[in-house]
């Protein structure tokens, strides 16, 4: 279409056939253009007798079809990566949503959604059955459906809050808002499970009603819905005649018994609640109520502030108690007969511990007086300590529990710091944490300003300390250190059998591409830079070997189809083999005839090649059973479970590189790239 | 009327978290066996050792990686750092004080009023999720300072942030939209 010159007649009327795909000029006939691209749709016949469009779909966003013209047989699988997934997880999605009977129309959302959250690689690192879940789950919340996460989560023996992670990053990420649960959208489908009958529709309002209650009533907030919607439905069962227990609907709403009772009590508590069932169809009550939290607070605050005001009114008796006692106590003591004269003496030293001591040392028949008179002396003694104000909390009023703050300050001043000589000591432990730190970052130095060592010093335990502490320890964590010493034992075990293994973690194989040359000779070339250079072969001689080996001797035509395919395969299994530590592997047993057979050509260039047998260390390496060319076999072989690349080294040139890149598979790829 | 009720709310630093580096490699065995106060989980291969001063835990690797939490400011994280590390220098190790920093800090905050949370999840649509099936509280994100906000119906709200600083902001700016979606009473 571009006003072309005819190049026979020098005309510019040419024609552009799209079906045939060719450019003619009308005027001489002479064809311009052959095989242009054409983008016409064509038909096939189906064996059935209909017909079906050909071509293939391919994804956007996705790789297309690389033509690999060269090996590349792995990537006939079918599809490609992502198209698999997408089918994958549309199957799952029907799987599960047909259990939860949803819709056709909610399912194609859900997948949608799961297309989304694919492209957006929200897969990677997560379970597919819970990113499906999730997207499930935001159909239900945007379509308002009456199914809860727990139903999702009993589905797949999931843990709720695992799916409820996955389901609010999905959300975030989708940037979709999911609208807020209203409690009022599951009550039918409670009210259905519970059987009601006839009544069903009844009762189902009676529970929006109380559930609305319950909102303008602040019992909702940050509670799970379902909580709320089991104790409405209870209340209007029984508001209807119907005797539903509470394990019953328990059993429908999936909430705990206790959370049940407790709505109920909350609901209990608001003015609601005092409504006859007729009063409560017709009114509604104007004012609301605070959240059951806030008043749980309030009513701490208030229980709190009644103490407070309740012990002050008990000092305050108290107080008046003691005056009275007091009053008493004087008046008996004058109408009794004086203290002895020691007594006496040792009564007006005024230390509170002799006057303790004083009914000790003393003679049977005064007792009972002296005691009386040295109880009183004591009495006198602390009131005159503590002065007027805490005087009358610390006479020994048994009851109120004064008692214990008695002695305190009681024994406070007795032996006060400063008496025992330690004052310096405690300032400085004081003082010690308030010491300003200072920038120490610049030059990695631990600033010591503030840093009491004398404590520090405490957090080190002496010897005998760290004795007991290890045993303690030791006894702690027996099961443990056994386990340890087990595992020790098999792996000394198994090293002196030489089978042990370390347990490298497994790397994946990374596909290759498949290398592109136009000789054997640059193939092999390339081969060797993708892949590590191993010191221990000569390349020239390598090289030189392709030359002769070229023409491969007809006998390898058996062994080549095998090996190129057992080849790459070999290679991949290799890296398995390594790692399992089972010597009987049949792959292993297909290495050694692999190996034996290359060193065979080998021997004509003279040279000692390593070999590995990973698996197969003891096993003597036959090469007569599978070698038919006999001749001096010179190869050694070792078991160095490193020495792949040398195997491969090994191969290459015995067999032609063609081959070794999969030759054989051109005519499949072909067709299969040119299939219609 | 807002301005003042920001001097007024008082915000309460409940948990400061802190690593730094010894640079020197920790034996975690010495250490258990002569430190009086530590837990040695050979298991995970880490030493706990708490401290009473400033009340603090640490976690403790061979690496010579220390984790500190439980102070209740970051001057007192890094005291109880530094102690942390003069009482392992004291037990014989080499012990360089470098790489310290505070990594995150938890904070209470009490308003004076409670919130209805779906009216406010519903006007701050992005940022705060609420799931009554999952969690009683809005979390709040603000991505600007890193800060999570988990905000209750009783209107006390945890603050989450990498530094104290951060953590006030948040409160600061989430005043206005929590104050709209206040209860009136």
């Amino acid at each position: 279409m571009t006003g072309r010159v005819c190049r026979g007649c020098g005309g510019t009327d040419i024609e552009l056939d799209a079906a045939r795909g060719d450019a003619v000029c009308t005027g001489c006939g002479s064809v311009l253009e052959d095989n242009i691209i054409v983008s016409e749709v064509q038909f096939v016949e189906n064996s059935g007798g209909g017909s079906s469009a050909v071509g293939q779909f391919v994804s956007l966003d996705g790789a297309g079809k690389t033509p690999t013209l060269g090996g590349g047989f792995h990537v006939n699988l079918g599809k490609e990566s992502r198209a698999q997934t997408l089918q994958n997880g549309r199957r799952h999605i029907h799987h599960l949503g047909s259990q939860l009977q949803l819709n056709q129309h909610c399912l194609d959302t859900a997948f949608n959604f799961f297309k989304m959250a694919v492209s957006k690689h929200l897969t990677r690192g997560r379970k597919m059955a819970h990113v499906i879940a999730a997207c499930l789950y935001l159909v239900c919340r945007t379509e308002g459906t009456p199914h809860m996460l727990l139903d999702l989560s009993d589905l797949l023996q999931v843990n709720v809050y695992v799916l409820g992670k996955t389901f609010l990053l999905l959300a975030r990420e989708l940037c979709i808002n999911a609208p807020a649960i209203d409690p009022c959208l599951y009550i039918p489908r409670f009210a259905h499970l519970l059987e009601f009958g006839e009544k069903n529709h009844e009762v189902s309002m009676t529970a929006l009603r109380l559930l609305q209650r319950m909102k303008r009533d602040w019992m909702h907030t940050g509670r799970r819905p379902s909580g709320l919607c089991g104790a409405a439905l209870l209340v209007a069962a029984r508001m209807h005649d119907f005797r539903r227990t509470v394990k019953e609907v328990i059993s429908v709403v999936k909430v705990c018994e206790s959370t049940l009772r407790k709505r109920l009590t909350e609901f209990e508590d608001t003015p609601t609640s005092q409504l006859t069932i007729d009063e409560f169809m017709k009114i509604d009550l104007e004012e609301e109520c605070d959240p059951p939290s806030y008043t749980a607070g309030q009513r701490k605050l208030r229980m709190k502030q009644l103490e407070q005001v309740l012990s002050k009114k008990l000092e305050e008796v108290e107080g008046e108690i003691s005056s009275y006692q007091d009053a008493i106590e004087i008046e008996l003591e004058n109408s009794r007969p004086k203290a002895k004269g020691a007594l006496a003496n040792l009564s007006k030293d005024g230390s509170g511990e002799d006057a303790t001591s004083s009914p000790r040392c003393e003679e049977d028949t005064e007792d009972e007086e002296l005691e009386a008179a040295a109880s009183h002396m004591n009495k006198d003694f602390y009131r005159e300590l503590l002065g007027d104000d805490g005087g009358s909390e610390a006479a020994g009023d048994p009851d109120g529990g004064s008692r214990p703050l008695a002695l305190e300050s009681l024994l406070g001043p007795l032996p006060t710091a400063a008496s025992l000589g330690i004052s310096d000591s405690i300032r400085e432990c004081i003082s010690s944490p308030s010491g300003d730190p200072k920038d120490s970052s610049g030059d990695g130095e631990l600033d010591l300003s503030g840093i009491d060592d004398l404590e520090i010093d405490r957090y080190i335990l002496n010897e005998s300390e760290a004795r007991v502490k290890a045993e303690l320890w030791m006894r702690e964590n027996a099961e443990y250190l056994r386990e340890q010493k087990e595992k020790e034992a098999r792996i000394a075990k198994e090293k002196e059998l030489g089978i042990y293994k370390e347990h490298k973690p497994k790397k994946s194989c990374k596909r290759r591409e498949p290398i592109l040359a136009s000789t054997a000779g640059e193939a092999i070339e390339k081969m060797l830079e993708q892949k590590k250079i191993s010191s221990k072969i000569n390349y020239s001689v390598l090289r030189d070997l392709n030359s002769k080996g070229g023409g491969s001797p007809p006998r390898d035509d058996s062994q080549p189809p095998e090996r190129a395919s057992t080849k790459k395969l070999s290679r991949r299994k290799r890296a398995t083999t390594r790692n399992s530590a089972d010597p009987g592997t049949s792959t292993g047993k297909r290495l050694r005839p692999l190996l034996s057979a290359q060193p065979a050509k080998k021997a004509a260039v003279g040279e000692a090649l390593l070999l590995s047998s990973p698996a197969l260390g003891a096993e003597p390496v036959k090469p007569s059973a599978v070698l038919v060319e006999s001749g001096p076999v010179s190869y050694h072989p070792e078991e160095d479970a490193d020495e792949e690349d040398a195997e491969d080294e090994d191969g290459e040139p015995c067999v032609s590189a063609l081959q070794m890149m999969g030759g054989n598979d051109y005519g499949c790829d072909g067709d299969e790239d040119d299939g219609y | 009327m807002d301005a003042d009720s920001d001097v007024a709310l008082d915000i309460l630093i409940t948990n400061v978290v802190c690593v730094f580096r010894t640079r020197c490699h920790l034996n975690l065995r010495k250490i258990a066996l002569e430190g009086a106060n530590v837990i040695y989980k050979r298991d995970v291969g880490k030493v706990l050792m708490k401290l009473r001063k400033p009340r603090i835990t640490a976690t403790i690797w061979s690496s010579g990686k220390i984790i500190c939490t439980g102070a209740t400011s970051e001057e007192e994280a890094k005291f109880g750092a530094r102690r942390l590390a003069r009482s392992l220098q004291k037990l014989g190790f080499q012990v360089i004080f470098t790489d310290f920093k505070v990594v995150n800090v938890l904070a209470v905050c009490n308003m004076p009023f409670e919130i209805r949370l779906p009216e406010f999840t519903k006007n701050n649509r992005p940022h705060a999720s609420y799931e009554p099936e999952l969690h009683p509280a809005v979390c709040y994100r603000i991505k600007s300072l890193r800060a999570t906000l988990q905000i209750f119906s009783t209107g006390i709200i945890t603050v989450t942030g990498p530094n104290v600083k951060a953590v006030a902001t948040a409160v600061e700016q989430i005043y206005p939209f929590v104050f709209e979606s206040r209860k009136i009473l």
